[in-house]
């Protein structure tokens, strides 16, 4: 294993525990102060930045499966089902060559 | 410490799949099953070791995986606030050991146990949390295991699977109307900044700045109508 990958365990690690710190001593100030609705609103932002981010300049059929696996997500809301549905309609795209 | 333990095994068991996949990733990225196991047990975070893998598998660089890997785990500033009844009578190693296993399912299972029976506590918490970090760390193993001996899995799809996770993760993180307008301009300038050609890791800072920023807009319009 190189050094970056030794580098992304240890600062996701520092990174990870610190925010459960901050949580445990400063959680309660934090979530009254004026910049609280941050915290709410940066995951989700992230993680749909994570998503344009996977899709931008791909093929048609990427975008097609990404809009199948949105569809399963808003009905059932639960991540592994999401994940096989999308999966199956990305490779049954790709396979069948749309 | 028990209940706990045996109360969370039917959430452990979706984790455990979950789990899987991540180790696949990680190995088809170079991650060796010692790795792995490595940054599942002291990490514990699955959210985020997938985003920040993920990244890296992209680019190599540890900086922005890294960031979006612990912004997305910004949420458990708010979780581990929200323990301090529970925590409350432990030693000061305990409350680290505490919140260290604690992950979005045995949280929520505590809290919905405690909801209906104020006696379960920081041991239910904490037997819970064993299981948790023990499932995660062995299922992600032997996902790293299996992914080493597999050939390249991009052409099956491997690669898609993370973005219906994040899709799937999105959808969970939805709060209602209030989310539309600042998502679909940090999605917009996401794409848009990868279309210039700039790195990943910067679209994806950008894209969340200015959600942020709309955010912050649609919050202050609010409250000026209100």
């Amino acid at each position: 294993m190189t050094f970056p990958f030794w580098m992304l365990i240890v600062v996701l690690a520092v990174a990870a525990f610190t925010v459960r710190v901050l949580g445990l001593f400063a959680g309660d100030a934090i979530k009254s102060s004026r910049l609280a609705w941050m915290l709410d609103d940066l995951p989700g932002l992230i993680v749909v930045s994570l998503v344009a981010s996977s899709l931008a300049g791909q093929s048609i059929e990427t975008w097609i499966a990404a809009a199948a696996a949105l569809a399963v997500a808003y009905v059932t809301n639960h991540v592994i089902l999401t994940m096989c549905i999308g999966v199956v309609a990305y490779g049954g795209l790709v396979w069948f060559g749309f | 410490m028990k209940h706990g333990a045996i109360a969370i095994l039917p959430l452990a068991a979706g984790a455990a799949v979950y789990g899987f996949a991540f180790g696949l990733l990680a190995a088809q990225v170079g991650f060796p099953w010692w790795g792995v196991a490595l940054m599942s047990s002291i990490v514990h975070a699955g959210s985020s070791q997938i985003v920040a893998v993920e990244q890296f598998a992209g680019t190599s660089a540890v900086v922005g995986a890294a960031f979006a890997g612990a912004a997305l785990n910004l949420r458990y500033i708010g979780i581990v606030a929200s323990l301090s009844d529970i925590l409350s009578g432990l030693s000061l190693r305990m409350k680290l050991l505490a919140i260290h296993i604690t992950g979005d399912e045995n949280w929520a299972l505590t809290m919905a146990e405690r909801a209906k029976n104020p006696a379960v506590g920081a041991s239910f918490l904490i037997g819970s949390g064993l299981v948790m970090i023990s499932v995660w760390t062995v299922s992600t193993t032997l996902g790293a295991v299996a992914g080493s001996t597999l050939p390249n899995l991009e052409q099956f799809g491997l690669g898609f699977a993370f973005t219906a996770a994040f899709i799937a993760m999105a959808r969970g993180l939805w709060r209602g109307p209030a989310n539309l307008v600042p998502w679909i301009i940090s999605f917009a300038v996401t794409i848009g900044v990868v279309t210039l050609g700039a790195p990943k890791a910067y679209a994806i800072v950008a894209g969340a700045i200015c959600g942020l920023a709309v955010s912050h807009l649609v919050r202050s319009k609010k409250k000026v109508v209100l």
